[in-house]
């Protein structure tokens, strides 16, 4: 053992070097998945390069992760796993690597990325690797599948997903006369209970209600009223032109938003995500909108404070909608262009095994992030998980419940980050007395200039 | 001197190819990484960029045009100034103020001014994000002590009247410091001769202090003024970390600006940022030229 160390550390060195080299002889198509044996005629150990945009706790369980597969691998593959910065400076990078051609074998990009990774036109679809080995998909989450699948096809591997949520104290809903277990489901029950809730009225929070000026929330109200994000069936049919968040049912929202700050009923506490929470944690704020991802730090804040807090389903903005929300988070991409075949091969190898079950389990459990594997939810881990934090068991119903079509879906936007930003401006403006329509309309014209920018330099 | 001339020449020679090894460290430096980037700069502000961020070809002046048409590149402009004049004036003002009070024989003065100077030891990311906290909404520092007045929730970073004035005062804490002990510095090289001499002439307190410490300290003040001019220009840690440019663009300054073009969203319009940046560098150049010109002169230099 004692003479084995060094010697795998010249093997990986000796790969390293052959990496450095770019396409070798045995590069095929980027775009396509080598041949199955590409592994089995590697030499010594691949190195496989991964980008990711984890941090703090996330970041622990994922490179606990990575070391049980190189653990199980050892000899043959070595993921070696980079913190590439949160989700926009990680795409700046990658952007940077592609100029220089060092790209990294797998990278973590978030969902609104999907269609510039598309248009980047580095990767192997995941689907190519799927239809090679024949592998059973249907374990995924079909909603999660169904965000990053363009033309039936997955392009990328769903590797941590939320979904938004409406938590409530319920503590103050009882001190307000409210029933904690008939939360609002639809925004004009939420101005109700906010009214009995907001300290304007006598209420036992300062405000009833309270989110973060965040894109990603505009987004999800279109998609739970069934409304489309962007033109071209959300980009899913051909590439969008435009966006609608400047009209219809987003303009509602918008109108509701702007009316519930003016009449005291909600905090503005700007667009840092944040403010808000540390607002609804110190019971400021009775009601909040936000990711699944915050459910475990929001019970340890009641239990800390010694308020019980709820989680519900997403509102809906009118009576009688049936939608559900849209999934957010990342996926992994694996890169072809430049990239051995051995390295592509060594890649789906270590992208398939963080989208089993027993690996999802882990993942789910260990950040709260939701499982993209069905089976995940039937581990004994999970069950375990679940049982101790009940409030967990909202979000699966929730997505469970989700009707999958072109709205749940997700817009498909080469500018999406940018679209999403630009909806940000104007609901700021408004939430500052602007006219709702107005400040839409402008961010959405200032969107439509990205998107002609950009489609003309990707045809 | 007998040495003859050609003999001088070849010495003169010499010596200016020893200059020039002397300064090819400086050079090679400045090359690389100030010189090189600006030409770069230049080149990329004339083309148009494609989704990755490659340079697509030449436009001609397409992105100055955009940029000076964009109304939105005005409010930048009048956020960056606004910005200057309400860090760099503050700043000099206030530190003047303690190192004057500073000066005087206090007792534990020596303890004060390495208080005063800390702020200079943080880096402008701790700093930020420690006023960040001191800002927050819901369970900020400023707010709980307001609340004890009866003040209600001051919105100090989202609203979009005072995000500025925010900023700036966090800014201008974090060059307190610096301006402290450059004017120190220069209070504590007064001639002794001069000040005895207006102390004889029956000048005490505040007319020593206009009269003769004044006019004094102006070399430093004036290098403060440029200097900080300058780096409040550059500013960006700050705005990144307190209100990433917002409420409603309130806070973006025209570095700012250029890091969402270039950077931030996906972005990667190069060309477009080049642009505002060539801008930038033409402002730095003016107002510096400026205050060359005009404040140089009411400096009295010894």
């Amino acid at each position: 053992m004692r003479y084995a160390v060094p010697a795998g550390i010249v093997a990986g060195s000796l790969v390293l070097a052959a990496c450095g080299g770019g396409g070798g002889a045995s590069s095929s198509d980027g775009a396509a998945a080598p041949s199955a044996d590409a592994l089995k005629s590697a030499k010594g150990v691949t190195t496989v390069s991964f980008w990711h945009a984890m941090d703090g706790k996330n970041a622990e369980v994922l490179n606990q992760l990575v070391s049980d597969f190189n653990a199980a691998h050892k000899g043959k593959i070595e993921v070696k796993s980079t913190y590439a910065g949160k989700y926009d400076d990680a795409i700046t990078k990658y952007k940077a690597a592609i100029q220089s051609k060092s790209t990294p074998d797998v990278i973590q990009v978030y969902d609104i990325g999907t269609q510039f990774m598309i248009d980047a036109k580095q990767t192997v679809p995941m689907q190519s690797f799927i239809d090679r080995d024949k592998v059973d998909v249907s374990d995924l989450q079909p909603n999660i599948a169904g965000y990053y699948s363009i033309d039936k096809k997955l392009n990328s591997m769903p590797f941590n997903t939320s979904m938004p949520l409406l938590y409530i104290n319920k503590t103050m809903f009882k001190k307000a006369g409210l029933d904690p277990d008939k939360p609002p489901t639809t925004l004009a029950e939420v101005r109700t209970a906010a009214e009995k809730l907001s300290k304007k009225n006598g209420g036992p929070a300062d405000y009833g209600f309270g989110a973060a000026i965040y894109g990603w929330l505009l987004e999800q109200f279109m998609a739970t009223s069934g409304a489309e994000y962007c033109d071209q069936a959300n980009g899913r049919t051909g590439r969008a032109a435009g966006v609608n968040f400047a009209e219809g049912v987003n303009l509602e929202v918008v109108q509701w938003w702007q009316k519930m700050v003016k009449d005291g009923l909600a905090a503005n506490t700007g667009r840092d995500t944040k403010a808000a929470q540390a607002a609804f944690k110190s019971g400021q704020l009775a009601m909040n909108l936000e990711s699944t991802g915050q459910l475990s730090g929001y019970s340890d804040a009641a239990k800390q404070g010694g308020w019980e807090v709820g989680a519900v389903n997403y509102p809906h903005v009118a009576a009688g909608q049936t939608g559900g929300p849209i999934i957010g988070g990342a996926s992994l991409w694996v890169n072809g262009v430049g990239h051995k075949d051995a390295n592509k091969e060594a890649s789906w190898q270590f992208v398939k095994y963080l989208a089993e079950p027993a690996t999802q389990a882990k993942w789910h459990t260990g950040t709260g992030y939701f499982p993209n594997s069905k089976g995940a939810l039937n581990q004994p881990v999970d069950v375990a998980y679940r049982k101790a934090n009940p409030l967990f068991d909202v979000a699966v119903k929730q997505l469970e419940g989700t009707e999958l079509n072109t709205a749940t879906q997700g817009c498909l936007l080469g500018v999406m980050p940018q679209a999403r930003k630009a909806s940000e401006d104007g609901l700021e403006a408004a939430l500052n007395g602007a006219d709702p329509k107005a400040a839409m309309t402008k961010a959405a014209d200032a969107v439509a200039a990205q998107i002609k920018t950009y489609n003309a330099s990707v045809k | 001197m007998t040495v003859p001339t050609a003999v001088a020449g070849t010495a003169r020679r010499k010596g200016a190819w020893a200059a020039l090894v002397y300064l090819l460290p400086a050079l090679v430096v400045f090359g690389v990484f100030i010189f090189w980037p600006l030409v770069k700069s230049m080149l990329l502000s004339v083309q148009g960029t494609d989704i990755l961020g490659n340079p697509s070809g030449y436009v001609g002046f397409v992105n100055y045009g955009t940029l000076f048409t964009d109304p939105e590149f005005l409010t930048v402009l009048w956020v960056t100034f606004a910005f200057t004049i309400l860090t760099v004036l503050p700043s000099i003002a206030i530190a003047l103020f303690i190192a004057l009070i500073l000066h005087g024989r206090i007792r534990g003065v020596r303890f004060f001014r390495t208080a005063f100077a800390l702020p200079f030891a943080f880096s402008v990311a701790t700093a930020s994000v420690i006023f960040g906290v001191l800002f927050n909404p819901a369970s900020g520092v400023l707010n709980g002590i307001l609340s004890h007045f009866g003040v209600g929730k001051v919105a100090w970073l989202t609203n979009p009247d005072l995000a500025l004035w925010s900023v700036s005062g966090a800014t201008v804490w974090m060059q307190i410091g610096y301006n402290l002990l450059v004017i120190s510095a220069g209070l504590g090289a007064l001639p002794d001769d001069v000040l005895e001499a207006a102390r004889l002439d029956g000048a005490s307190g505040f007319r020593l202090q206009r009269s003769i410490i004044m006019p004094l300290i102006t070399p430093q003040l004036f290098f403060l003024v440029v200097v900080g001019t300058i780096h409040s220009l550059q500013s960006f840690g700050q705005i990144k970390i307190l209100t990433v440019g917002g409420p409603e663009g309130r806070t973006t300054t025209l570095v700012y600006s250029i890091y969402e073009q270039a950077f931030a969203n996906n972005n990667s319009n190069y060309g477009y940022a080049s642009a505002q940046a060539m801008v930038l560098l033409l402002i730095v150049l003016i107002i510096t030229a400026l205050q060359f010109g005009v404040l140089e002169r009411r400096v009295f230099y010894r």
